[in-house]
């Protein structure tokens, strides 16, 4: 037994790299991480820690790992949002949002599977190429059912029959959840105001597939690769997303696999440029004291701090208050890694600590530009019972822009009370 | 300077086993670590900045003084006192078979003027490794901040360096005992440990012989731990930082983040 667990353990540093093999003994165990970490603050097990997740990885690795240690360990391992912000306060920079994903695919690699959660999200991403099992045909159904309900300007055409400079990249929320069509729904619109040209891949549209990365599956390679042929063949040039995971995925996870990862922007990127440049025209002013939650795939991964904020504070009578945590000390609200997915009951606990934070800002709302973060942080509020509002960038914008679509006006005529405003 | 018997054989021997041993834990990690992943080091055009960065977090320790000033105290006094003292042993390692063969410049470090320098050094890098593991145990068994691990590996480094910093101290009190006199006021702490004047100068020497040995055999008991240690992180922690610069040296938001302005909250504090 002990020697299946060495050879096991050989099997999973195989699979790591070699600075992550040496990270596992680099901790110094000062227990910064633990100060820090927005599971570990719910559910205070060693296992939960970055440390802890440290050094039992290291022991699973030479074999010595008890068989309950290694349940603990697994727990652990996948009870993580993997937000990054260990890796932020860790005085000897381990990378371990980085470590934790690839040990994920290391441990899977050798015949350790993920929590039963998380399969089976895995297989309907895979199976249906959307993570709601949906048929793919009913991707691009939102900006058809928009433009009849008269929330666009023009019906957004198909890459398929009329490429663009930019491509519209919606995601599996905002494309499949009845309640985030909106976010798809207002990006067009605003969009449009703006003047910018861009088409949909509609029911071509792939899953981004940076749930597989995050969760360690071994075919996020392949997969990724698949895509970005597809995009290159299609001669997509600029790609823009409205959700922080899609961006985490095709900018970030695509980047060693495909160069055009460097030219996929988060919408509010462009939103910045296009108010910077007065071709997005703020008017109606939006009297609201709101705080922002900075997804951790836009902030602390990819350093997208300033563009949302440069939006919100653009929007005229509105006040921006930061929470205790903010940029790259942000609390992370629970859904990323697959937390949600494993274990539920402790997002919703994870969530809860972030809205507490957001209402002691005394703002009315908590704003944020991720639809995944915006439904985590909604378990939050239910949690907690808080009256705080949460918003998701867009409804920020277009209250200012162009008030006639609203998150209610397309909640309504979407779920078949049609309000048409031509 | 005063001579006085020393084991050399038996510690040559023990040295060359514990050197042994340790080189050979450091070979099988090596081994472990080399099953990975290769990875580039992606250095090229930014080695100042990673330059900056590793003399920062590592010889400043910048990270921690943003953390915690304290933490920031504590862990400065240690590192700096432990790589003082460490730089200490490796000269006297290599400069005394010369000094033996009785080359000017050895010599002058071990029997002539410049001795008086080693002392001064030696002292003030043991009082600063001292005080830090002082502090360090005042954090760790009356403040016990919740961070804090305290597993057998943590307490047992802290108790151990303790032991080799204290029990130096001891051996140059002794030293200082037998001494001419005027060598004391360059031991400035060594001399707080001058034993009372109630001794023979015969129980003296052998209590030197006995302090010594105990010394130099505990030196070398911390080579054979070091690689089961926590020390570890003292050999990985400047390479981690290296690579970690290589890869995101532009990051201002990880390396000169500015906490204050943050009015950033621990998890625990929220």
């Amino acid at each position: 037994m002990a020697r299946h667990r060495k050879i096991q353990g050989e099997e999973i540093a195989r699979n790591l790299n070699r600075r992550q093999l040496i990270e596992l003994e680099a901790c110094a165990r000062c227990g910064e991480c633990t100060n820090w970490c927005p599971v570990y603050a719910q559910d205070k097990r060693e296992c939960i820690s970055a440390r802890g997740k440290l050094a039992m990885l290291r022991s699973m690795l030479d074999g010595s790992l008890t068989a309950e240690e290694r349940t603990e360990f697994l727990q652990g391992l996948y009870q993580c949002s993997a937000c990054g912000q260990c890796h932020i306060v860790c005085p000897v920079r381990i990378n371990t949002p980085e470590l934790w994903e690839q040990a994920r695919y290391a441990l899977v690699s050798a015949g350790i599977p993920q929590p039963e959660g998380q399969v089976k999200q895995l297989t309907t991403i895979k199976g249906f190429n959307n993570s709601y099992g949906k048929p793919q045909e009913e991707r691009g159904l939102w900006a058809k059912n928009a433009w009849d309900a008269g929330f666009l300007k023009s019906l957004v055409p198909l890459w398929s029959e009329r490429p663009s400079s930019v491509l519209y990249f919606a995601g599996c929320t905002a494309s499949f959840d009845p309640a985030m069509q909106f976010v798809a729904v207002q990006t067009a619109r605003l969009l449009q105001e703006a003047g910018v040209e861009f088409s949909i891949l509609g029911s071509d549209e792939p899953c981004c597939i940076g749930k597989l990365r995050r969760m360690g599956d071994p075919a996020f390679t392949e997969e990724a690769q698949n895509r970005a042929r597809q995009f290159d063949n299609s001669g997509v040039r600029t790609i823009i997303v409205s959700c922080a995971g899609c961006y985490k995925g095709l900018h970030s996870d695509y980047h060693s696999l495909w160069p055009g990862a460097q030219k996929v922007l988060h919408v509010t990127q462009l939103y910045e440029q296009l108010l910077h440049d007065g071709l997005l025209r703020v008017q109606q002013e939006v009297p609201l004291v709101v705080t922002y939650h900075d997804p951790c795939h836009l902030g602390r991964h990819n350093r997208i701090y300033d563009p949302p904020r440069n939006v919100l504070q653009a929007v005229p009578a509105l006040k921006l208050v930061e929470m205790a945590r903010h940029r790259a000390f942000s609390a992370c609200c629970g859904m990323g890694g697959g937390l949600k997915a494993a274990n539920p009951e402790l997002q919703h606990k994870v969530s809860a600590s972030r809205i507490r934070e957001a209402e002691a800002t005394g703002a009315q709302a908590v704003v944020t530009p991720c639809q995944t973060c915006y439904l985590g942080l909604l378990h939050g509020v239910e949690e907690t019972s808080s009256s705080l509002k949460v918003y998701h960038l867009n409804e920020m914008l277009i209250r200012s822009v162009c008030p006639e679509v609203s998150r209610e006006a397309i909640d309504a005529a979407f779920s078949g009370d049609q309000v048409k405003l031509k | 300077m005063i001579e006085y018997f020393k084991p050399w054989l038996l510690f040559w021997l023990a040295a060359i086993v514990a050197h042994g041993y340790m080189d050979y834990s450091f070979y099988r990690k090596w081994q472990g670590w080399a099953q990975g992943i290769r990875q580039p080091f992606p250095h090229k055009g930014k080695q100042r900045r990673i330059v900056k960065i590793w003399l920062a977090e590592v010889l400043l320790q910048r990270q921690l003084f943003g953390l915690s000033l304290f933490r920031w105290l504590v862990h400065l006094l240690i590192f700096w006192g432990f790589a003082g003292l460490a730089l200490l042993s490796l000269t006297t390692f290599f400069l005394r078979p010369l000094d033996f063969l009785g080359i000017g410049w050895a010599h002058y470090f071990f029997s002539g003027k410049g001795y008086l320098f080693t002392k001064v050094w030696g002292d003030s890098f043991g009082l600063a490794l001292l005080l830090g593991l002082v502090l360090a145990g005042i954090r760790r068994f009356i403040l016990k901040p919740a961070q804090q691990g305290n597993k057998q590996m943590d307490i047992y480094l802290v108790a151990f360096l303790f032991w080799l910093t204290l029990s130096g101290f001891f051996l140059e009190g002794l030293r200082l005992s037998l001494s001419p006199g005027g060598m004391d006021s360059y031991s400035f702490i060594g001399r707080l440990f001058m034993p009372a004047g109630i001794f023979t100068v015969e129980q003296l020497k052998f209590m030197l012989v006995a302090t010594w040995s105990i010394h130099a055999f505990s030196a070398l008991a911390l080579l054979v731990y070091l690689p089961h240690s926590k020390m570890m992180h003292s050999i990985l922690a400047p390479v981690v930082i290296a690579l970690n610069a290589s890869e995101e040296s532009e990051r201002e938001d990880l390396y000169w983040p500015d906490i204050g302005k943050y009015k950033a909250k621990k998890s625990r504090e929220t």
